[in-house]
């Protein structure tokens, strides 16, 4: 019997989204410098609970990611309660759950056509990560949302804040002033970011999540039944769970159940299937006659089936494992494109690739501004894969946050001594643009703000003719080699409108010894 | 002195806004009128103790700012080092004048930098944050400057720029104290108080130092200290302005104090061997009448 005071069971679950979801929000915000050299808090731990990016990452590397280690958890324990994960713990379906009523889904969604999609999606991604072609971060639900949060969502929130009391602070009179700004005040001090910060790519990321949400048109958790390729991980393993839901045999034909449903996990016999069912338990609490229950006990029935094509789910593996090889064709792989400038700590690059899960947590950590999710510098496949862009943003010299943050290791935690022996590029003077040299006018900016405690940037004083003939004596910059770190600092603050006449480039990064600098009297070059 | 100076900030002011000769021959009448330069050091291990001292010959805080003044004091805090690495003013100096404006009875205390490297780590690194933490007077607000209050500003009597965009509170104090740290700098020779009002700048600063000396004094126009001290408890010698090699670093436990930027600037250049006229905007400010740079002309206090 239902006993009306009792609480629906479905409101421990919402409880429990929201607590996660609130939990995520509170940790995002928090991935930012915060006073001291470590961080306390940050949104990694989402991506070191991922099972997928954990297997994928590991595949990639050979070997299985220690750091990564709280994934196993996750799968344990989708062994005794099957996909509770997607249902009662994932941010992204929760955020799904909660545009329901703004994108409502057109039917039902008892359709199955794509629910194998998911499946050959994981076969493919999994395959392709351990012959070379990671794209795991592409569609990881993590990845796609922390990645639109750090490059759109919260560089947005934040512009159009600052607008709003811009305006208020220029045009309001005073008695607006005075309840705006406290409240300007308190929103800095809280949810928005210290400062205004640029991305590339940041529609595109953007976009992708939102093809998400706009596929809750078509049927509710679209991405989650037939696409989430973490979904089919845990899918699979929640074939083996303990935990089952159980409908009623003989309970007339009203299909509530399955109307609610939405995962679409109960078919028309009224079987809940583990692969689909995320427990949400709404149909518990919606059916008439009281008949499902959710029980432990050792699967006896047989496994649910997969309803794979057999040759489909080959094709794609099939794919998985043809296409890195296509990727070693093309021109970079002969010579990596100059202006790929990796995170310090960044390990070589094809491990790099591998194991970076595109989270975006490093850029969004970067104080300096300076790492940007790569376009195709690194090939298609390296795409959201961080860059230092330092035209726009630098690498501060005494951080290490990138390292810290990083779920997977794919930039590893240095100290910051170590940092400093980092090389992640080396600068070189257009001497066709740059003051003292093109135009003899004194400058060395980027001399001033070279951060190497012995700098890397000096200068020798010249005789130049200026525009006007007139013989001036300047200070000219020139760079040492071997005391650069590749930071960035000299061309994101080199003076000169539109393209820096100081240019960092990932010649000579301490990572890969094929980048070596020629070196005056070094043998063999 | 109090009618004085009065007269002579409506002249200078007069000047700027007219530009017409004449008034800049009144300044000039008055300024020779004037009592000579006062200029005062002081040389100690205990830097809260050592502001005091240095101030006295000045006539303490009291001269400088007056009871619900707003006050300002602008220290370096331009790089994200240690405050042994004397790259930024040493938090104790900051912290001392905070305290002596507030018992002077300052309205308000605001301290701030527009820093070069990250904003947050260079306050919390250069040990400001911490010191000024202690106090808990609501009458100080140390704060990251805010994108929206920076005003443009036509430099009249400006020779190499004439518009800056500078930061509304330092316009508005009525007593902006300047308290730069004395270091080596690549392309000036030597940052000191001149150069420390860059920090009240807002937009690209990279094109001040296309012709930085007359810059800086085309800035210490309209950007006027009531005092300057200058920390010289540690110097750095090179790898300026921003150093991180101790071996650059020179204890000299010194502050140097004056009313008059210039001069102050001008002392404390021979702390590292230099004359006054090696420096360019020492050299600029004193043509443009902003203050003394011949320390023989000065009344220099050892306190």
């Amino acid at each position: 019997m239902k006993n009306p005071k009792s609480i629906p069971p479905y409101y421990w679950r919402r409880l429990s989204q929201l607590a996660c979801l609130a939990l995520f929000f509170f940790l995002f915000i928090h991935t930012d410098y915060a006073g001291s050299d470590e961080i306390k808090y940050a949104v990694n731990i989402l991506f070191r609970l991922d099972p997928l990016l954990a297997l994928c990452a590991s595949v990639a590397a050979g070997f299985f990611i220690v750091l990564m280690l709280p994934a196993v958890l996750t799968l344990l324990l989708t062994l005794i309660f099957g996909r509770f994960f997607c249902g009662w713990v994932c941010p992204m379906g929760t955020l799904l759950d909660g545009c329901q009523t703004m994108i409502p889904a057109k039917g039902q969604g008892r359709e199955k056509k794509y629910r194998a999609l998911k499946f050959y999606l994981l076969g493919f991604l999994l395959v392709g990560a351990w012959l070379g072609l990671p794209l795991a971060g592409f569609v990881d639900p993590f990845s796609i949302l922390v990645r639109a949060l750090s490059l759109a969502v919260d560089p947005a929130i934040n512009a159009l804040s600052s607008t709003i009391f811009t305006y208020t602070y220029q045009e309001a009179p005073a008695w607006v002033n005075g309840l705006t700004e406290p409240l300007y005040t308190l929103l800095k001090a809280t949810i928005l970011p210290f400062n205004q910060k640029y991305y590339e790519l940041s529609l595109l990321s953007l976009a992708l999540l939102l093809v998400i949400f706009l596929l809750e048109r078509l049927e509710r958790r679209f991405f989650c039944r037939n696409i989430c390729p973490l979904g089919a991980l845990l899918a699979v393993t929640a074939r083996y769970a303990l935990l089952r839901g159980k409908a009623g045999r003989k309970c007339g034909s009203c299909h509530t159940c399955q109307d609610v449903c939405r995962m679409g996990a109960i078919d028309d016999k009224r079987i809940i299937s583990p692969l689909d069912c995320n427990l949400c338990l709404d149909c518990i609490h919606h059916c008439p006659g009281n008949k499902i229950s959710f029980q432990f006990g050792w699967m006896s029935k047989g496994k649910p089936d997969f309803a794979l094509s057999r040759r489909t789910f080959v094709g794609a593996l099939a794919l998985g494992a043809t296409l890195p090889f296509i990727l070693k064709s093309r021109t970079m792989a002969l010579q990596p494109d100059p202006l790929l400038i990796r995170p310090p700590g960044a390990l070589a690059e094809g491990e790099f690739v591998g194991r970076c899960v595109r989270c975006g947590e490093c850029m969004k950590v970067c104080i300096g501004n300076g790492l940007q999710p790569a376009f195709l510098q690194g090939g298609l496949e390296g795409m959201f894969s961080p860059v230092l862009m330092a035209r726009t943003g630098y690498c501060e010299y005494n951080c290490t946050l990138c390292g810290q943050v990083c779920p997977s290791g794919a930039i590893r935690k240095l100290s910051a001594p170590d940092k400093k022996k980092v090389k992640i590029g080396n600068a070189m003077f257009d001497r066709n643009r740059c003051l003292p040299y093109a135009k003899g006018i004194p400058c060395m900016v980027c001399e001033e703000h070279c951060p190497t405690p012995d700098k890397a940037i000096k200068f020798r004083e010249a005789v130049v003719e200026n525009s006007r003939g007139e013989k001036v004596t300047v200070k000219q910059p020139y760079l040492v080699d071997k005391l650069c770190v590749g930071c960035g600092i000299c061309e994101t603050k080199c003076p000169l409108p539109g393209a820096s006449a100081v240019i960092v480039t990932s010649a000579g990064e301490s990572r890969n010894p094929a980048q070596a600098l020629p070196d005056t009297g070094r043998m063999g070059y | 002195m109090e009618r004085r100076e009065f007269l002579k900030q409506v002249a200078l002011w007069s000047a700027g806004l007219t530009l017409s000769v004449p008034h800049f021959r009144i300044c000039e009448a008055l300024a020779a009128e004037s009592s000579q330069t006062l200029l005062a050091h002081a040389t100690g291990k205990d830097y809260l103790a050592l502001v005091d001292r240095v101030l006295r010959p000045l006539g303490g805080m009291d001269a400088f700012v007056r009871p619900s003044d707003k006050v300002v004091i602008k220290p370096n805090i331009g790089w994200d080092r240690q405050p042994d690495q004397a790259a930024n003013t040493h938090p104790q100096v900051v912290l001392a004048l905070v305290q002596r404006a507030l018992d002077a009875g300052a309205g308000q205390v605001l301290v701030f930098d527009r820093t070069c490297n990250e904003e947050r780590r260079c306050y919390v690194n250069s040990g400001i944050q911490d010191a000024l933490a202690g106090i808990k007077d609501k009458r100080l607000r140390f704060f990251h400057p805010d994108e929206r209050k920076y005003v443009p500003v036509d430099i009249r009597r400006g020779k190499a720029v004439n518009r800056l965009d500078i930061y509304r509170d330092a316009l508005e104090a009525d007593s902006y104290i300047n308290v730069p740290v004395a270091k080596h700098h690549g392309l000036s020779r030597l940052t000191m108080g001149l150069k420390n009002s860059m920090g009240v700048l807002g937009g690209r600063r990279g094109a001040m130092h296309h012709n930085l000396g007359q810059k800086l004094a085309d800035l210490a126009t309209v950007v006027q200290p009531k005092l300057t001290v200058i920390d010289a408890t540690r110097i750095l010698l090179a790898n300026g302005p921003q150093g991180g090699n101790l071996k650059d670093v020179r204890v000299l436990d010194t502050l140097v104090a004056s009313a008059d930027p210039v001069a102050a600037d001008a002392y404390a250049t021979t702390l590292f061997g230099l004359q006054p006229k090696e420096i360019d905007s020492t050299v600029a400010a004193h043509a443009l009448g902003l203050g003394e740079m011949d320390l023989q002309k000065m009344k220099i206090i050892k306190a």
